[in-house]
């Protein structure tokens, strides 16, 4: 019987499976921040449990951390708490903290694979939902809530339902490979099959359009996967895989040996059948921006606004719901989209912060200088990538162009922290939601690749980056 | 179950509208639900009741895995969320908390429900009546699975 990459990782971890139940699956790798985990610390004290294995939990802080120079102290008590918390809760409980003034302190998704503990063939689990990010490693990794956090805490096991399985067949070659990013390959695909496509199942991106990105290139697509409402992506794991984690601080002493077991198990038999699937060619895909409220209202950069009823078709539930995001947004229909102006421009987050985003981000920007209407930042995924962009000089060439160079973190990716829009503030964003408010109350959130990014920050408006490049 | 619904005749209904991120940093349940659905109707703390219910389109709860989100609803009262779909990290939280519903039911019976219609949810039954309108529809059927985690009260009471 035929086996696809997913099935064959959770066969592998399955604890206890019987009929009409849900399945209890191991988790070799749990990951932890200070948002989603003090109630569940706080559950396992009432009832007198200990974690059932700390050394496969890790931890971190990251999405209400200042920006700014770490150095003085907090202003926001309330994030300082929440902090102090965890690092009490790491200590009391013997897990591993990457706390705020470590040189591996970082978003906790960007930090799993640059240290090497995020493996293939593995499950992977954190109280955030973009832990699907992971997924490009081969890995089953997934978004949990605080109940499944304390539960995974506990018992270093959940409970599920399989899920289905869902091909992302991706071809052919983009014509640009500079200007057209793997984001813009991932925001056409959810344009596609929308915001709940993926519901219930698990994406595995396949295709010589998907093995021809690099390992950062790939984790942009799976991060964004929960966009479509799946449960994880997955991308079975090649030579390119396993060159990332190799020499990594915490890569398994006997990773040669594991690499043979990977490339001989770890990928879609042929033939294998999939629940659901999905083609695209991405020979044709242009650079993208959203312009509504969800990720899935997206328009090529030489496109326009659509109108509601272009966008919604028949649909009167999707009309007005473009209706209401472009009054949110305050954009006219036909509105072409380089003539949309911006305020601010944010390269950061868990889908575009990683060394590769600002080396192309930078490319773009050198010997320019941020239009004067604008504001822009660049927050590094991680103090490594912080650290290895200014080995390259990124940070003086971000400077010399008048972007603020920031201490690593979510920032303005959710607002959690002082990063955030001012009420109708319009955001060029290389995060990955552009739900009504989340980069602060009232602020407009256009969703777009690093490059996209530097070049409107250059240019005051979008334009379409392929003529830079 | 009788509550009054309030129904916000929209698709996509994300957990930043639900409980912006600014709050995550609030532990007090109390304190937390005094910002429910401030991201789409300021007003819902003030108006809504205990044992409300919310009618909603397709995909409520997509985005963000915070807990934060069932737990700020739940303690405005809210018992149930009945929608056309669920993202499932939202739909798993309300269950595996025990914080409230998470009620699936079709587009004619979302059409037929209107704001502030008076329900009795039977989920036994599988079924919702409109005491208001006086007529009956059906939910869609939890899932055994779904429906034995509900039964035992969360996640942690499942298979003690």
């Amino acid at each position: 019987m035929t086996e696809t990459l997913f099935e064959k990782i959770w066969n592998s971890h399955v604890v206890v499976e019987r009929e009409n139940e849900p399945s209890l699956i191991y988790i070799d790798r749990h990951l932890v921040h200070e948002v989603t985990s003090p109630q569940a610390f706080d559950g396992l004290r009432l009832n007198n449990r200990k974690v059932r294995r700390p050394d496969l939990t890790i931890a971190t802080i990251d999405h209400n951390v200042p920006t700014t120079d770490r150095s003085l102290p907090m202003i926001d008590e309330t994030s300082s708490t929440q902090i102090k918390t965890l690092e009490q809760n790491c200590k009391d409980f013997g897990i591993k903290l990457f706390g705020i003034n470590d040189p591996n302190q970082g978003i906790v998704h960007v930090i799993g694979p640059q240290l090497g503990i995020t493996l293939p063939g593995s499950t992977i689990v954190c109280g955030d939902s973009h832990t699907s990010t992971q997924g490009a490693f081969g890995a089953f990794a997934f978004g949990i809530g605080t109940s499944e956090v304390e539960h995974t805490l506990a018992t270093q096991t959940l409970w599920l339902e399989k899920p289905k399985t869902f091909e992302i067949l991706a071809n052919g070659q983009r014509k640009n490979s500079f200007a057209v990013t793997s984001k813009d390959i991932i925001l056409s695909i959810i344009k596609k099959i929308g915001t709940d496509g993926g519901t219930g199942h698990v994406l595995e991106y396949r295709g010589n359009a998907i093995s021809d990105l690099s390992m950062e290139q790939r984790m942009t697509i799976c991060n964004m996967s929960i966009e479509a409402g799946s449960r994880a992506g997955l991308i079975a794991p090649d030579s390119k895989t396993f060159d990332y984690i190799n020499n990594r601080e915490y890569t398994p002493e006997n990773y040669d040996n594991l690499v043979d077991t990977w490339k001989e198990n770890l990928m879609s038999d042929p033939n294998s059948k999939f629940d659901k699937s999905f083609t695209i060619n991405v020979e044709k895909i242009e650079p993208q921006v959203s312009w509504g409220t969800n990720p899935a209202m997206v328009s090529d950069v030489t496109g326009t606004i659509p109108t509601p009823e272009d966008y919604g078709k028949n649909n009167e539930i999707q009309v007005e719901s473009a209706k209401k995001a472009l009054a949110y947004m305050n954009l006219e229909p036909e509105t072409p989209i380089v003539e949309i102006p911006i305020d601010r421009v944010f390269i950061g987050s868990c889908t575009n912060a990683r060394l590769e985003d600002l080396k192309d981000a930078a490319e773009i920007v050198k010997g320019k200088k941020v239009n004067s209407n604008v504001n822009a930042m660049v927050v590094p995924g991680s103090q490594m990538v912080k650290h290895e962009a200014e080995k390259l000089g990124l940070d003086k060439i971000f400077k010399d162009a008048n972007f603020e160079w920031r201490e690593s973190g979510c920032s303005m990716c959710l607002g959690m922290n002082p990063d955030i829009l001012k009420p109708g503030e319009r955001c060029a964003s290389t995060s990955n939601r552009n739900f009504e408010g989340r980069q602060g109350s009232g602020g407009r959130t256009h969703l777009v690749s690093p490059v996209m990014a530097a070049a409107s920050a250059i240019s005051g408006h979008f334009v379409d980056v392929r003529e830079w490049c | 179950m009788i509550g009054n619904v309030i129904k916000y005749e929209q698709d996509n209904i994300d957990t930043d509208v639900i409980i912006p991120g600014t709050y995550l940093k609030i532990h007090d349940y109390n304190e937390l639900a005094t910002h429910a659905m401030e991201g789409i109707d300021p007003d819902f703390p003030s108006k809504v009741k205990e044992g409300d219910f919310i009618v909603a389109g397709k995909n409520f709860g997509c985005g963000s895995s915070r807990e934060h989100a069932p737990i700020a609803l739940s303690t405005c009262g809210i018992k149930a969320v009945i929608a056309t779909s669920f993202a499932r990290i939202f739909y798993r939280n309300s269950v595996d908390g025990a914080f409230l519903l998470p009620i699936e039911i079709d587009d004619i019976t979302y059409q037929k429900i209107s704001n502030s219609d008076q329900l009795e949810v039977n989920i036994e039954k599988n079924e919702i009546k409109n005491l208001t309108k006086n007529e009956v529809y059906s939910m869609k059927p939890f899932s055994e699975i779904i429906a034995k985690i509900i039964a035992a009260g969360g996640l942690f009471k499942y298979k003690k």
